[in-house]
């Protein structure tokens, strides 16, 4: 490294590197990593590997991708080039294309496809946005769509516990505790003490299915988990395929798109097959922090097209059943009137779940809204 | 490595903590850059006992925060001690004393109850240790509280006004993670993630806390510990269950693990009930032959 400014110039590619891949590393970050690197010997790799995971405030989950853009960064190799980053440039030239089309697994659906826009019944474009089936969504209906969301899903943070607990000025006089106070002022009632409801904040926890198969409708359906995730404090987001990735910090909120590119290159297999079991168990094995309990609403998106152990995703849904309030499958195939739940897993998970729901197009996914609420 | 940072890591290990160059490394920094450190981390790794030790290290006091929900202010900061006051009031009754000094009277530092955090700020002798416990068990309201105290160090008090810190006490918080902290409170900190020790540090770490512990029987447990982590279990034992097992089977006068007083024992590691019982007796029997094993 040449000098202070060499590093500095340094930081501020591998800090952008580490945004590209879907990070929060801000300036305030960058400086104190600055500031740290001051004080370490910069002789000494693992010392400047610890200082910036300590400086730049990376959460367990981002150690993976961390350690590979330092050996990249910090290494003397020169190959600071990341396809993540070249995407970030080219994005902001245009508005992206996303196009599915092609080689995937698609599903057909004649009977939606074949009627014209304007006989969709519905009063007005917002209705006949909420029944278009999420393969033809073009990049207005997207917005629109995540807005609406975020109308419904406001009915989740407001349900109001039954429990009464102590509150600062609003709810009905708790007599106990007020003339417990009074005996402090010599039985003048200074200030009353009152009780009310507190919220209830249901708690989301979305596992989402990034195989091959969904491909259509991955976008979709994340930027209505990431709607969620904006009027639901505790929503938290795993995408799986053959691994599980906790993706609810790597997104921004309200750049799914960006985020979905910065994704595809952050984790492996995307768009690969799916071993539904195998990700179950390690989300209940190794995702402890991520609280679910019976004010947890799993959901679990997936077209049950399993490539995995049958036993094991038997065994991971019971345990998920025993410690979740309600489990929720929203299963894009549903929507076709022809489809059955016959594949093999999918069997096994349907006698775990408490809602077997189509999540097709948007008047599905309000229906959704109805069962976490 | 850097000078200060290894002087830092042997003082630590001095003071009973048997820190890894990770641990070192933040603390120098958090002390350094003068930041807080916050340290997250399964149940059991031992997050507190950074805050305990460097404490110790820094002779200073430890003042401790344990956060829970529906945490207040008047807790956590400061209370009026309302009998005192009001004892005052009927003296002044009598004495016919001026209403306007009474009241400045009354409302002064003296009819005022120090809690934690003020308390970290106000000690006069010296830089005291904040550790602000389990923050994520506290409301997002007192996280965002916490931010006015973590930036500036000064606390407004209506009645008195804004009292300054004597001296930046070195703050510490934890999370087990139960809830994800605020963007807002992560930018001020340093952070440190604390994993599961490996064995060598886990074999210190249980030599140095439980001496009374025979040579072979430590090295045992530690083997059936590192190895248990690594099955499928809902709470996974922590450095914590570690030393009480030790210390539960040095009691028993034990000096080898056998199948009978593992099972008796194994409360001492596992505190689920799903999770002993999925630990049945051909599992442990597993464990146990791994445990004497010399490989």
């Amino acid at each position: 490294m040449s000098g202070a400014h060499g590093m500095v110039a340094q930081l501020a590619r591998f800090a952008g590197a580490l945004r590209a891949c879907g990070f929060r590393v801000g300036l305030s970050e960058e400086i104190d990593a600055a500031a740290a690197l001051a004080l370490v010997d910069l002789l000494d790799r693992s010392e400047v590997h610890r200082t910036l995971r300590i400086a730049l405030r990376l959460p367990r989950d981002a150690w993976e991708t961390f350690d590979r853009l330092f050996e990249e960064y910090w290494d003397g190799r020169r190959a600071p080039h990341h396809p993540a980053l070249d995407q970030a440039m080219k994005r902001d030239r245009g508005p992206a294309q996303w196009r599915w089309d092609g080689q995937r697994v698609r599903l057909e659906m004649p009977e939606e496809r074949e009627r014209p826009e304007g006989d969709t019944p519905g009063y007005s474009p917002e209705a006949a946005l909420r029944r278009k089936p999420f393969e033809e969504f073009t990049e207005g209906d997207l917005a629109a769509m995540e807005r609406l969301v975020a109308q419904l899903a406001q009915r989740l943070a407001t349900r109001r516990s039954r429990r009464l607990v102590p509150t600062a000025a609003r709810g009905i006089v708790d007599l106990r505790r007020s003339f417990r106070r009074a005996l402090a002022s010599d039985g003048d009632f200074l200030r009353l003490a009152r009780r009310g409801r507190p919220l209830d904040v249901a708690s989301l926890v979305i596992l989402y299915d990034s195989s091959g198969s969904m491909d259509v409708y991955t976008r979709v359906l994340l930027a209505f988990a990431f709607a969620l995730r904006r009027v639901v404090k505790r929503v938290e987001i795993f995408a799986f395929n053959t691994t599980l990735v906790r993706v609810t910090r790597m997104i921004a909120p309200g750049k799914v798109l960006r985020s979905l590119e910065s994704l595809s290159a952050g984790v492996p297999d995307w768009s690969g097959g799916t071993r539904i079991g195998t990700c179950l168990a390690e989300f209940l094995a190794s995702h402890k922090d991520v609280r679910v309990d019976r004010n947890t609403t799993v959901v679990c998106v997936s077209d049950g097209l399993d490539q995995g152990d049958t036993d094991l995703l038997e065994r991971s849904m019971r345990e998920l059943r025993s410690r979740a309030g309600k489990i929720i499958w929203l299963n894009p195939l549903l929507g076709d009137t022809r489809y059955r739940p016959e594949c093999a897993g999918m069997r096994a998970a349907l006698p775990y779940v408490d809602h077997f729901a189509p999540a097709h197009n948007l008047e599905s996914l309000q229906g959704l809204l109805r069962l976490v609420g | 490595m850097n000078e200060q940072i290894r002087s830092m890591q042997a003082a630590m290990e001095r003071w009973g903590y048997v820190a890894e160059p990770e641990i070192a490394t933040a603390v120098y920094l958090a002390r350094e850059m003068r930041k807080p450190l916050l340290v997250e981390g399964e149940a059991g790794v031992g997050k507190t006992e950074i805050a305990k030790v460097l404490a110790r290290m820094l002779s200073t006091e430890l003042v401790r925060l344990q956060c829970y929900e529906g945490l207040d202010t008047n807790t956590a900061l400061y209370e009026w001690n309302y009998q005192r006051q009001l004892l005052r009031l009927k003296i002044a009754e009598r004495e016919n004393s001026d209403p306007d000094k009474l009241e400045d009277l009354i409302f002064g530092r003296e009819y005022l109850l120090e809690r934690p955090l003020l308390r970290a700020i106000t000690r006069r002798e010296g830089p005291a240790v904040l550790l602000i416990d389990e923050i994520d068990r506290a409301d997002e309201g007192f996280e965002a509280f916490l931010l006015e105290l973590l930036s500036d160090f000064q606390i407004t008090i209506p009645e008195l006004g804004t009292i300054r810190a004597e001296h930046v006490p070195v703050v510490v918080l934890t999370s087990n993670r139960s809830r994800e902290i605020g963007d807002a409170l992560r930018r001020r900190c340093l952070y440190l993630y604390v994993e599961h020790p490996d064995f060598e540090k886990e074999l210190r770490i249980l030599r140095g806390k439980v001496p009374a512990v025979s040579e072979q029987l430590a090295t045992a447990v530690t083997r059936f510990v590192q190895k248990l982590r690594g099955q499928q279990l809902r709470k996974l034992p922590g450095v914590a269950e570690t030393l009480d097992w030790a210390q539960a089977l040095v009691r028993l006068h034990r000096d080898a693990l056998d199948a009978e007083t593992a099972r008796a024992t194994l409360g001492c590691l596992l505190k689920d009930e799903q999770d002993i019982k999925a630990t049945g007796e051909q599992k442990l029997a597993e464990l146990l032959a791994y445990a004497s094993s010399r490989d």
